[in-house]
């Protein structure tokens, strides 16, 4: 076991270098550049071109440019943005912890009750409540998740009034303790309903599907045979086989989350990294989002860590694999 | 002798709205205690689907069983799912036949057979537990680590041998083996077989043994019942049959099978299929492919006819005391 994880420790440490790697080419090749932007439209001397690209490192080699950065980055400087001109570290460490929030509670409910329901499908197979559900977890997955948002805050903000449809908090109450939490959940409600509507039905099929097979598996019938109670066959033998592609698929989602929230926050103004990460693009600042992406890949890597570790905790199979 | 399982017209029909598919019709015999019966016959003859009927584990929505079962007195057909489950592994169990699938991959063997000790000793300790399979493990020639083992870290033929220790756990009166040595090598398959033959002289057991199998039958059963398509055509002991087989379908049956002394005869098969299981027949069910069939033969069903030396033939030849000579 002590193996297997340090073996994958190092294979994730590798995968963000790699990664890491690919988004600097990547960055790079894409037309345009955070001089431009600086310079403004009516500059155009060439001069201040070049004192620009000096200051900011652009006029060294690519490769030699990836080796400074990954030099500071060691040490824990993710450099400076060109655009704000404030430390990159600073401004994602202020909007890191709202993505995380809703992210972590969106995949945990939807986790929970997605396996929930897929599980009450499969054991009532063909009942109506396995119908209307099935039904329902197809309309929302082939649902595109910002226009559920918006049809979401027609309903609840603009119609009926019941929740907020934007931001973290309200800024003029000024709440503070429990009122300011009440007021928080208050804003989450419609992203994290939004989130959640969209991630449930992957979950909610996976369970349903995986407990129908293992339900059919010879040795469920065996543990028939001996007479055992369902209701313990089910608990122990039929839960802990079908719970495996439930655990894969946590980890999958996560890593869609950390990087795929962006446009539920820009729907709902949600004061995460969504809106970093769009700013941080139409302008190239680079710093800024080589320290993004550098956080995902990280985050990822983590997760997909974490998720392989209790995979092996749950599958004997694993570990010697 | 003591009577162990009683079975009356037993029949056994899948169905659902469209189609009824007669999958096991009107089985009546005996067995008795200390018996090891072989059913042998083709794929789809209804080995397997009498087997799980008497062990009541078909999903009961789709499947409609008919007849009395006799086991201690009570009939297992009309029992409900409660009743069944007090006769389980301590009165009747089985021995699948993919052993690979047979234990959960995710549970340890001992985990696994904690939880089959205590469906009938609840208050049984880990210890009292360890003891007793180490000693059904022994019988099946396996060491005492296999205990800790997880199923993945196991062959198949040990995997056949702990289903079947397992399968020993409360002492069934009868366990069902359900081609339980089919997908073994031959070499494994003899071995676990004359395990299975050593073990019943120690332990007082009955043995259905469901097979394809007539070699399997000659090593390890003293009595044979052949089934063609849902029914039971010839029923006796296996030295009778194997010398004399009366019944035109075990004919063809054994005659398909090379022989067991090694003589060069040329082997042949019966021609023609199964027929469609989904239809009536007025008829003997083997008419269309027997060699000896007559007019009379399509016409009306054969009755149960009894020999002189005890076994049951379901073919016109032989009704009114004719003989097969």
């Amino acid at each position: 076991m002590k193996r297997f994880v340090l073996r994958r420790v190092f294979t994730g440490i590798l995968t963000i270098i790699i990664v890491f790697a690919l988004n600097f080419v990547v960055i790079k090749m894409a037309p345009g550049d955070p001089i431009t932007t600086l310079m403004g439209k009516e500059n155009n001397s060439p001069e201040l071109r070049a004192a620009l690209e000096e200051k900011y490192g652009f006029d060294k080699p690519l490769p030699v440019q990836f080796a400074n950065y990954l030099k500071t980055a060691v040490k824990g400087d993710l450099g400076t943005s060109i655009i704000y001109n404030r430390p990159v570290s600073d401004m994602i460490a202020e909007k890191v912890g709202a993505t995380v929030l809703l992210g972590l509670v969106a995949a945990v409910l939807a986790a929970l009750i997605g396996t929930v329901m897929g599980i009450l499908a499969a054991r009532h197979e063909g009942s109506a409540y396995d119908v209307i559900a099935s039904g329902a977890s197809y309309t929302f997955n082939s649902m595109p998740a910002f226009w559920l948002g918006l049809m979401l805050i027609i309903l609840f903000s603009s119609l009926l009034g019941w929740f907020p449809s934007f931001g973290l908090s309200d800024t003029r109450a000024g709440y503070t303790g429990m009122a300011y939490i009440v007021d928080v959940l208050r804003h989450m409600f419609l992203p994290v309903l939004t989130l959640t509507l969209v991630l449930l039905p992957q979950y909610f099929r996976i369970a349903k599907s995986s407990v129908l097979q293992v339900m059919n598996e010879d040795f469920i019938t065996t543990l028939r045979a001996t007479g055992m109670s369902e209701k313990k066959i089910f608990n122990k033998y039929i839960f802990r086989n079908a719970i495996l592609p439930t655990v894969t698929i946590f980890g999958i989602s996560m890593a869609y989350l950390i990087t795929g929230v962006t446009l539920i926050e820009i729907v709902f103004a949600w004061p995460g990294m969504g809106r970093l990460v769009m700013t941080a693009i139409t302008q190239r600042d680079y710093p800024t989002l080589m320290g993004i992406y550098l956080i995902m890949s990280i985050s990822v890597a983590v997760v997909m860590l974490i998720v392989d570790i209790v995979y092996a905790m749950l599958d004997p199979r694993i570990r010697y694999e | 002798m003591e009577e162990i399982l009683k079975l009356k017209d037993v029949n056994v029909t899948y169905s659902n709205k469209k189609k009824q598919v007669y999958a096991v019709r009107n089985a009546t015999f005996s067995i008795y205690k200390g018996d090891s019966v072989g059913i042998v016959g083709e794929s789809g003859s209804g080995k397997s689907t009498l087997a799980m009927a008497l062990l009541r584990l078909h999903n009961e929505k789709s499947v409609r069983i008919e007849g009395t079962a006799e086991f201690e007195g009570k009939n297992l057909l009309a029992l409900t799912q409660e009743e069944m489950n007090a006769i389980r592994w301590s009165g009747i169990s089985v021995v699948f036949q993919k052993a690979m699938n047979a234990l959960s991959p995710v549970h340890r063997i001992s985990t696994q057979v904690e939880d089959i000790y205590h469906v009938h000793e609840p208050k049984a300790g880990k210890e009292e537990i360890e003891k007793r399979m180490v000693n059904l493990l022994k019988l099946v020639n396996l060491p005492e680590r296999v205990y800790h083992l997880y199923p993945h870290e196991m062959s198949g033929g040990m995997l056949q041998r702990v289903a079947i220790a397992i399968s020993l756990l409360h002492n069934p009166k009868l366990v069902i083996f359900d081609e339980a040595t089919t997908a073994l090598d031959v070499v494994t398959q003899g071995q676990i077989l004359e395990e299975v033959v050593q073990m019943e002289k120690e332990m007082d057991m009955t043995r259905i043994m469901i097979t394809h199998d007539m070699s399997v039958v000659a090593a390890s059963c003293n009595k044979v019942a052949v089934m063609y398509a849902g029914e039971f055509m010839e029923i006796g002991y296996v030295k009778d049959i194997f010398k004399n087989p009366m019944h035109p379908y075990t004919q063809g049956l054994l005659a398909s099978f090379p022989s067991l002394k090694g003589e060069n005869a040329k082997l042949s098969a019966i021609p023609g299929f199964l027929p469609d299981l989904s239809k009536e027949c007025d008829g003997c069910i083997f008419a269309p492919r027997c060699p000896k069939a007559t007019k009379e033969c399509r016409q009306r069903k054969p009755k149960q006819t009894e020999t002189k030396d005890g076994r049951m033939v379901k073919c016109i030849l032989y009704e009114g005391g004719m003989s097969n000579e």
